[in-house]
């Protein structure tokens, strides 16, 4: 081919790289903006006063517009040190429970061999298309005989239950993919079944343990519904109900409204980046290609109970995984 | 990252890029298909700087280690795609299809879906995929890696024969010298992206040029024992041995120097009779030939190949004898001394 | 005789007889690990449900006690006049919302994601700024969207004044008209985030090799996209409509709430299942709080639900196979 055919080819190529990547950009930042600006545009307007909301609402707080007011406002008269404390002890709770609990069924599902096995987890995970919230009429009269209502711990339960069955799904499939072996070379070392989840099979799941965090936490810190029909006294307000309240309570005034706005933005835009980055830390090591995944993780922990060279090699009959294996020791 | 690499590919031949891991050889082949950005430098296939023109253009045809099918496709599918999107004639992708399913014995796969077949089934469809596209050069990134040891040496079979049937260019990638010093007219030995030598697998064998070279290519790997020259000559004693001497041109080096040799090549006599004596450290019994293992030296395991009938035991001392033609001789960089004369079937 | 289980090779130091106690206790680890889980599951998630199916058979009397009523507490919900308007617009709307989100919110995602996935410069970046609207408290979403909307603020008519569309300007939460459609995108834009993580994960799984295959075949990005990417996530999408499906039938009353109240203003143009069941049960100034009536509507949102799945299943679920990559 000629030189210059050739080179009108590539030029083509090229010039097919550089709009496809105009396009992407475009695309993407164009609605990041959609996604970002009305955040932005109440974060700004909460720093300024009433009339500077009013008059110049797409500018930055300047000279005569920049005021506190807002918040001082809701400092003052709303609780929300208390609402966030709330919302954080039944998260975290929650979050806790979901994980270890959740992780605890997994195992038990995706490891041992027994009789209800299959039953089991079809009934744990049914609860994905169950929304808790139609049972909600008989949650209330639950809470009100166990005398629970207006506590924290009614929420902190609650959504325990809500969040088990999404977690039990993401971590049974993820644990039937775990290598048997390491666990039982922790077996033959004489490490019971409750030592070998702890230690052997929880540092093997962490990265999807993350996930599910991120997953699980985002529709209780955010629930308007059980805060609002099972805890809504105030020494039990969660933000997201607060919040509510305030603005219903203060409607007219738009600097504290936006005020209370932003202090419940802002927590949620700062735990960003360590929330969605562990979710996200792919195992970056070099490219896909289509073989089984190889978690660095595993190959630590493989490291490290490998080199722990059983002394006697199972010689029994039956399943050893039902059985510990240091008969015979 | 790929230093420096200056390399010309004959049409029809069959190229090896080889080399440990990481050593930049998948990235070559990824820059000849165009799957890699070059910054600076040209390929050329055919005459044509192909630099900025697409995968798909180049006439090229590629093999992955993963097969890298499409799941969703049928072994037919699979092979048809890239006609099928070029929208070619229905009967012509038919015949290329079933041509290239006979080659390679596929005819009663076609309906099957990756998931279906063997590791080595999947890799002739893999194969199979290229072959129809009709291209001017084969790729074939370390495609034999999935499969277990006894598949691997039937498929090496199976590709020379492709080769020589279709004679189109081929250059194929692996890290196992073996696969190398089977399939290759040529063969390129990479490490840390710089290319260590170009030649023919006996060139490689016979006159590595370097000490990473002559390391890497051979089964046992080759001996080697630091020696001391004698001034500026070529006579090197080792480990207390008589001077012995080396048909290598002299070179005015400085610093220690190593001598190589590989294990088929020392022949075993009486003790004091040879160039050393050693003990044996362990024998092992392969029944057609037996590998003596020798404490000899820093350089780790020296090993000694000879006949399965030989009735050496551990705790024997032997002699060795080096054949002095079968010496190799480094500087202290590792670069080798040239020989004095190249080995007859060599031209 | 000898017990291979027992016996140890020579020179092994014995452990002490102690030890062996485990073995009688085998299953019991089985139990301790799935029994709390199960627990909690089953008396606050599973019970409940079944206790407010038992409640919607059943009708209250004014001293509190309960007399069995069979299906007429569902068959007043689907027939009698001054339940079924409410119901059948209720469950209208919840269609219109189902459906705009599927229009919208499930293509956007995959778009996003499908951008995402080629991986730009940035794509960390945009990924976690679009994700912030999922983030927040829907109470802050509704009221931001009310404040950008409203027209006493006027930042949306300023906005649109910017491109010549200014005369455009609805208080399109106000219109009867309009209140739906506007919080349905609303609620869009605050949950376009969870489909574009779910199917950008899914694409991220695709082997690059595969997609490298694609290019040495002669695909350019955008046939890899529809014939190579997307085939391969079909599970996926099922999955985030489904999800789609039980969100909107739920979740949605958070939302709507939040900007419209538990009637559903404008005059009940917003009016969804979940709102409907708030009223109904904790009753607002027009009517008193009914128990069963709840209930019943409780109940219908799960059979509503169930079908959806159901069909989903049988019909969908099917013919998208999981593939092996």
């Amino acid at each position: 081919m000629t030189d210059t055919a050739s080179s009108n080819r590539a030029r083509a190529s090229r010039a097919k790289g550089v709009s496809t990547r105009v396009a992407v950009h475009g695309v993407l930042a164009g609605y990041t903006l959609i996604a970002i600006f009305p955040v932005v545009l109440v974060i700004l307007n909460s720093f300024k006063n009433r009339r500077g909301i009013f008059t110049d609402p797409l500018g930055l707080p300047g000279e005569g517009t920049f005021s506190l007011e807002g918040y001082a406002t809701v400092l003052t008269q709303g609780d929300f040190a208390t609402y966030f404390s709330n919302s954080l002890i039944v998260t975290v709770t929650a979050l806790f429970l979901i994980l270890l609990l959740g992780a605890m069924a997994a195992h038990a599902l995706a490891e041992y061999r027994f009789r209800f096995n299959t039953l089991l987890g079809i009934y744990l995970i049914l609860g994905i298309m169950v929304p808790i919230r139609l049972g909600t009429v008989a949650i209330l009269e639950l809470m009100v005989d166990l005398n629970l209502v207006n506590t924290l711990l009614a929420l902190i339960l609650v959504y325990t239950a809500q969040g088990l069955p999404v977690a039990v799904f993401i971590l049974t499939e993820f644990m039937r993919t775990l290598s048997r072996d390491i666990k039982d070379c922790a077996r033959v070392d004489g490490l019971s079944e409750y030592r070998i989840f702890f230690e052997v099979v929880v540092p093997l799941i962490r990265p999807v343990l993350a996930t599910v965090a991120v997953f699980s936490m985002i529709p209780i810190w955010n629930d308007l519904w059980f805060p609002l029909i099972l805890a809504s006294g105030d020494a039990t307000k969660t933000v997201t109900l607060g919040v509510q309240q305030f603005i219903g309570q203060y409607t007219v005034n738009w600097s504290a409204v936006l005020a209370s706005l932003s202090i419940a933005i802002l927590p949620v835009l700062g735990a960003l980046r360590p929330v969605l980055a562990p979710a996200y830390r792919r195992h970056h090591i070099g490219r896909r290609q289509g073989l089984t995944p190889h978690h660095p993780e595993v190959r630590r922990s493989v490291r490290t109970h490998a080199t722990r060279r059983p002394q006697v090699l199972w010689r029994g009959q039956g399943d050893p995984r039902r059985r510990p294996a240091n008969q015979g020791r | 990252m790929i230093h420096g690499v200056d390399l010309q590919i004959k049409d029809g031949e069959f190229v090896v890029f080889v080399g440990p891991s990481g050593c930049g050889k998948s990235t070559l082949l990824r820059m000849i298909a165009g799957l890699e950005s070059i910054t600076g430098g040209d390929v050329v296939i055919g005459g044509e700087q192909v630099n900025d023109i697409a995968p798909a253009d180049r006439g090229i045809a590629m093999v992955f280690q993963s097969y890298a099918l499409y799941p969703h496709k049928d072994v037919y599918g699979n092979m048809a795609f890239a006609l099928r999107h070029a929208g070619e004639d229905k009967a012509v992708i038919e015949d290329r299809v079933r041509k290239a399913a006979d080659i390679l014995g596929l005819q009663d796969l076609l309906k099957r879906r990756p998931k279906e077949l063997s590791g080595g089934q999947r890799q002739r469809v893999a194969i199979g995929r290229a072959i129809v596209r009709d291209p001017e050069i084969f790729l074939f990134d370390e495609p034999l890696s999935n499969l277990d040891a006894a598949l691997r040496v039937q498929m090496r079979v199976e590709i020379l024969r492709l080769h020589q049937r279709l004679e189109t260019t081929m250059v194929y990638v692996t890290h196992d010298q073996v696969e190398a010093m089977t399939l290759a007219d040529r063969i390129v030995v990479l490490r840390d992206g710089r290319i260590e030598q170009v030649g023919t697998p006996l060139e490689l064998y016979h006159h590595p040029e370097n000490r990473f070279v002559a390391g890497f290519i051979g089964s046992p790997r080759m001996n080697f024992l630091a020696a001391e020259r004698s001034g500026d000559g070529t006579t090197v004693t080792t480990q207390g041995s008589a001077p012995i001497e080396v048909p290598v041109s002299p070179r005015d080096t400085q610093g220690p120097v190593t001598l190589g040799i590989r294990p088929e090549h020392v022949e075993l006599v009486a003790p004091g009779a040879g160039d050393l004596d050693a003990r044996v450290l362990v024998a092992e019994r392969l029944g057609g030939e037996t590998f003596l293992h020798f404490d000899l030296g820093d350089e780790g395991d020296f090993v000694v190949k000879t006949d399965g009938g030989a009735t050496h035991q551990s705790g024997d001392t032997v002699g060795l004898s080096f054949p002095p033609e079968a010496l190799h001789l480094f500087d202290a960089e590792g670069m080798a001394f040239a020989p004095r004369e190249r080995h007859a079937l060599i031209g | 005789m000898s017990d291979p289980t027992t016996d140890k090779p020579e020179g092994v130091p014995t452990r002490p007889a102690g030890r062996r106690k485990r073995r009688r206790a085998a299953g019991a680890h089985i139990f301790v690990f799935l029994a709390p889980a199960l627990l909690i599951y089953t008396v606050f998630s599973i019970y409940p449900l079944i206790e407010s199916l038992r409640l919607s058979l059943f009708d209250g009397l004014e001293d509190g006690t309960a007399v069995w009523a069979g299906l007429d507490n569902y068959a007043t919900l689907l027939f009698d006049p001054n339940w079924a308007t409410q119901f059948w617009r209720a469950f209208w709307n919840n269609l219109v919302l189902f459906f705009i989100h599927m229009v919208v919110q499930n293509p956007l995602g995959l778009l996003l994601a499908a951008l995402l996935s080629l991986a730009p410069r940035f794509g960390s970046a945009y990924r976690t700024l679009i994700f912030v609207p999922t983030l927040l408290s829907v109470v802050i979403v509704g009221f931001i969207w009310e404040l950008i909307l409203s027209p006493l603020w006027g930042v949306s008519e300023t906005l649109l004044g910017t491109i010549g569309l200014a005369w455009l300007y609805q208080p399109w939460l106000g219109l009867e008209s309009s209140a739906l459609a506007t919080v349905s995108l609303i609620s869009v834009w605050q949950y376009v985030g969870i489909p574009m993580m779910l199917i950008y994960a899914a694409l991220l799984s695709i082997p690059d090799e595969l997609i490298d295959a694609a290019r040495v075949d002669g695909l350019g990005g955008w046939s890899i996209f529809w014939k190579v990417k997307l085939p391969l996530i079909l599970p996926t999408l099922g999955i985030v409509a489904i999800l789609t499906y039980i969100g909107n039938f739920t979740v949605s009353f958070d939302l709507i709430y939040s900007i419209q109240g538990s009637l559903g203003a404008p005059n009940f143009s917003t009016d969804v299942m979940g709102t409907l069941l708030f009223r109904t049960f904790f009753g607002q100034q027009l009517q008193v709080g009914d128990t069963h009536m709840g209930a019943t509507i409780a109940s219908m949102m799960f059979f509503i639900i169930l079908v959806g799945v159901t069909i989903y299943l049988a019909l969908v679920q099917r013919r998208l196979q999981r593939y092996e990559m």
